[in-house]
């Protein structure tokens, strides 16, 4: 897997296609991995998705008592495996994001894989793939760096943009995640 | 004709056991692409695949899109045909529910004459059906009176359009091109929910240093990201538009060559913009002088602009003129039948452009002509093999065939594709007409809240049981192919039409045995038209992404940029619109103190018979709600959560207060998806522009308190 995932919060619209299409993704049960808040609904509409950063070194994998939490060769954190997992909850503890989620009728934890079934053929993700505002990216790493760069070079040029709201204020302008 | 398009080197993902079928979505105007996926032994729809190269919207969906094949296989589909007996549904035969509407159909016109029957259409059909629709009222029915629930949508976009530019095509330029455009002026459309797949061409602008004005009494989605926000009063656009105008004169914006060259009237639009100051503007809007001014400067100076609106400035009682005003600041600036640049309406309704050009409204024939023009009718009567003395007259628009039941003129009414009993305004008086009908049927999948009304509830199918053609919002027409077989016994529209037909005795003029074959006649009848269809054969849709109208031979590329050369009016010039300020219908006074606008959210569709029915939607979006600045809910002791209680001159309703202060502080949103208790439209004003004869459903004078 070339690509990476790329996140702009601000672009988010909040129309929650990402979790509507993460419930078609194959293998997840219908059932959405990934998340989408307002930062304060009483201020403005501004929301963000968040998904998994699929750590390089993954607190909910070193949490699991059961070794549970497989990390594929691409780097993809996977969710626990169903005959391993004891249920017991550290992994949505131990996570600094707050990702997994835990499955009380069935008693085991699940997470977003990145659409594996998809992105091993290197295919997007379902939530990327919808996504309608490019509020998540399914790219190669070279065009993310590119797009960083430019984005600061846009700002050089016109300086903060002009905006009435202070959404600068609010979120990070943009947000790579590494899967290699 | 393939099943499943894709360009090479496009990767998708298949399921074993599953096949990917090409089509778009069954929703909105954007018409996103999409493959739907099939289970080949079942023939059931399980789910959806991205359309990575489909050029106006590469994949993305919003999650409607993503969920709407979970409407094709629903446990609620009505699967056989229902007659009311002593108030209750019950199932029965083909035979039997199309015995009852003839002999009550044959009944009402031989006592009361041809035009007691009457068609209420809806544009969420194929071309090919509402094509039919209006052919099946005047030629199988023989009564004038048909219409549709475009009246409610996009009804004053088209007489805008007609007034200015003499003809009405959506957009003037191919959605794609928005890339390169250098300011978007976007007035009254909540882009970002309504049509969420168009804000990735707004950031590819945008990345490249694109402006965005977005004028909305709420700050959107849309709005939250503009450059400059116009919080305008609802109600207001024709000042807004008058002062931008204005400063795009004072302050030399004026392309002054294009406008002398290509637009008439411009020594009357000075004259009328002059008292638009940006303080006397700023007056009637709302809006802050340095918002006027900023934006004004914004859009004159962008070399490339597309003013681009929708039902916020539509759906008003002076909704053509605003729309006339919008389109003018974009002549002023010269930006019409150019590239990356022009004007464009979001179509509300799937084929909300192809629906309304083909003769379902109460005055128009296919291919945009008119029934009160001779060599019109005498054209299209060739078409359908009638004689023209047998073509009936202009009937009354959507709203007006209430009017019309409650005078008894109309006695009977089959409602196609529409869900009136919710979308109509002042739903009380809506629903007292279908009561006083004396039959009535309805054509739907679900058991709608107009379906409730009915005598007799006809089956169809869904998109994904039919195949045939919609035009997007930019004017693209476009395949829409069948998924699978119809569910149990439901019959697709144009079948249900054709039967009724030949039930009246006229058979002969339906004697389709496929959709290609409508869209034959379709293609013929629309053939000289100001919407000419002629040159678009199914083939040419597959391999060119879709062919543009007007397009009057095979041999003619279709027409992506409208206006390049001329306008549509008999000159061939712009008549840019000299028009002053009104108040809306209703404003707000000592009794009725703050003003309530009405709209959509992303999670649901119109009426939401479809999307109220899907899982993941309703988990999001369960009710309706009111939105209000925190100043107007402490005013009246809200908290977030609580109930309030609406009341307008012609109904109430309670709702749950939201509270935020993204809305301007006099102003309540209700969105309008729901039906009988949680419906806003009962509340809605129905003053009506009187040219496009659309209803006032953004500006209403409410009063409120805690419930």
């Amino acid at each position: 897997m070339n690509k990476v995932m790329y996140l702009e919060f601000e672009r988010c619209i909040g129309c929650r296609a990402c979790q509507a299409a993460c419930r078609e993704c194959g293998g997840h049960d219908a059932k959405e991995r990934n998340y989408v808040e307002y930062v304060n609904f009483f201020e403005n509409r501004q929301t963000y998705p968040m998904m998994c950063m699929q750590c390089k070194d993954p607190a909910c994998a070193k949490v699991c008592p059961a070794n549970a939490i497989q990390i594929t060769e691409e780097g993809v954190v996977l969710s626990a495996m169903e005959d391993k997992c004891i249920g017991c909850r550290n992994c949505t503890f131990g996570c600094p994001f707050g990702i997994p989620k835990f499955d009380f009728e069935e008693n085991k934890m699940y997470k977003c894989d990145m659409c594996y079934d998809r992105t091993k053929h290197d295919i997007s993700p379902m939530c990327a793939s919808v996504c309608p505002s490019d509020a998540i990216r399914f790219i190669d790493h070279d065009e993310m760096m590119d797009l960083r760069r430019r984005r600061t070079q846009m700002n050089l040029i016109e300086g903060k943009k002009p905006s009435e709201n202070d959404k600068w204020e609010y979120v990070p302008e943009f947000f790579g995640v590494y899967s290699d | 004709m393939t099943q499943f398009v894709v360009k090479p080197g496009v990767k998708n993902l298949h399921h074993e056991g599953e096949k990917l079928i090409t089509t778009h979505c069954c929703y909105c105007g954007m018409q996103c692409g999409m493959h739907i996926r099939v289970n080949e032994k079942s023939g059931k729809v399980v789910g959806v695949e991205p359309r990575y190269d489909w050029p106006v919207t590469m994949g993305k969906m919003c999650p409607k899109g993503v969920t709407a094949y979970q409407t094709v296989d629903h446990e609620e589909r009505i699967k056989k045909p229902l007659i009311k007996k002593n108030g209750e549904f019950v199932e029965s035969s083909w035979e039997e529910a199309l015995d009852l509407i003839e002999k009550n159909y044959k009944r009402i016109q031989s006592e009361h004459g041809k035009d007691a029957l009457s068609v209420f259409g809806g544009v969420s059909m194929t071309n090919e059906k509402c094509y039919l629709v209006g052919k099946y009222a005047r030629v199988a029915l023989g009564t004038r009176y048909v219409d549709y629930n475009g009246r409610f949508c996009m009804s004053s976009a088209a007489g805008g359009f007609m007034k200015t530019l003499g003809i009405d095509r959506g957009s003037t330029l191919p959605w794609p091109e928005l890339e390169h455009t250098d300011c978007f002026f976007m007035a009254g459309s909540n882009t970002a929910e309504c049509h969420p797949t168009t804000i990735q061409w707004l950031w590819k602008a945008r990345d490249k240093g694109a402006k965005m004005i977005v004028a909305d009494p709420r700050e959107t989605p849309t709005a939250r990201i503009a450059d400059v926000h116009l919080d305008l009063k609802s109600g207001t656009d024709s000042a807004l538009a008058n002062g931008m105008m204005h400063l795009l004169v004072k302050e030399g914006y004026v392309d002054e060559k294009y406008v002398d060259e290509r637009c008439n009237n411009y020594e009357q639009l000075k004259e009328s913009v002059k008292i638009f100051t940006p303080e006397y503007t700023s007056e009637l809007t709302g809006v802050s002088v340095e918002k006027l001014v900023k934006a004004a400067r914004i859009f004159g100076q962008s070399p490339r602009s597309v003013v681009m609106f929708a039902r916020g400035v539509e759906q008003q009682m002076k909704g053509v003129d605003n729309v006339s005003l919008y389109t003018s600041m974009a002549l002023l600036r010269g930006q019409i039948g150019k590239f990356a640049s022009g004007v464009a309406t979001f179509t509300g309704q799937g084929n909300g452009q192809g629906g309304r050009e083909h003769g379902q409204k109460a005055d128009a024939l296919p291919g945009y002509r008119k029934i009160d023009n001779p060599e019109h009718v005498k054209y299209v009567s060739s078409v359908w093999g009638i004689e023209p003395e047998e073509m009936p007259k202009a009937g009354v628009s959507a709203y007006e065939m209430f009017d019309k039941i409650q005078r008894g003129n109309i006695r009977a009414m089959h409602v196609i594709c529409s869900n009136p009993a919710v979308s109509a305004p002042n739903n009380n008086y809506i629903w007292d007409s279908f009561n006083k009908l004396d039959f009535m049927v309805v054509s739907d999948f679900f058991l709608s809240e107009t379906c409730e009304f009915a005598d007799v509830v006809l089956p169809t199918t869904t998109w994904a049981e039919d195949e045939g053609t919609t035009t997007n919002l930019e004017g693209r027409v476009i395949r829409i192919r069948k998924v699978r077989e119809p569910v149990g016994e439901s019959k697709t529209d144009w079948e249900i039409m054709q039967l009724i037909a030949e039930r009246m005795g006229k058979g002969k003029y339906f004697p389709y045995k496929n959709v290609p074959e409508i869209y034959e006649e379709f293609r013929l009848a629309s053939k000289g038209g100001k919407a000419d269809y002629y040159g678009i054969t199914y083939d040419r849709i597959e391999k060119e992404d879709g062919v543009f109208w007007p397009c009057p031979s095979e041999d003619h590329p279709g027409t992506p940029t409208m206006f390049q050369d001329s306008f549509g009016t008999e000159d061939g010039r712009a008549n840019l619109a000299a028009v002053g300020w009104q108040q809306p219908g209703e404003v707000t006074s000592a009794e009725y103190p703050i003003t309530l606008t009405t709209g959509r959210v992303v999670f649901h569709y119109l009426s939401g018979t479809q999307t109220r029915r899907t899982p993941f939607l309703m988990e999001q979006c369960p009710e309706p709600f009111a939105e209000m600045h925190p100043e107007m809910a402490s005013r009246y002791a809200l908290k977030d959560g609580d109930y309030v209680y609406l009341e307008t001159r012609r109904g109430n309703m309670e709702v749950k207060a939201k509270i935020t202060k993204a809305i301007r502080k006099d102003h309540i949103f209700v969105p309008y998806h729901w039906g009988k208790e949680l419906s806003v439209n009962k509340l809605t004003s129905p003053a009506l522009d009187p040219t496009s004869r659309m209803p006032e459903f953004k500006v209403a004078a409410v009063k409120i308190k805690k419930a």
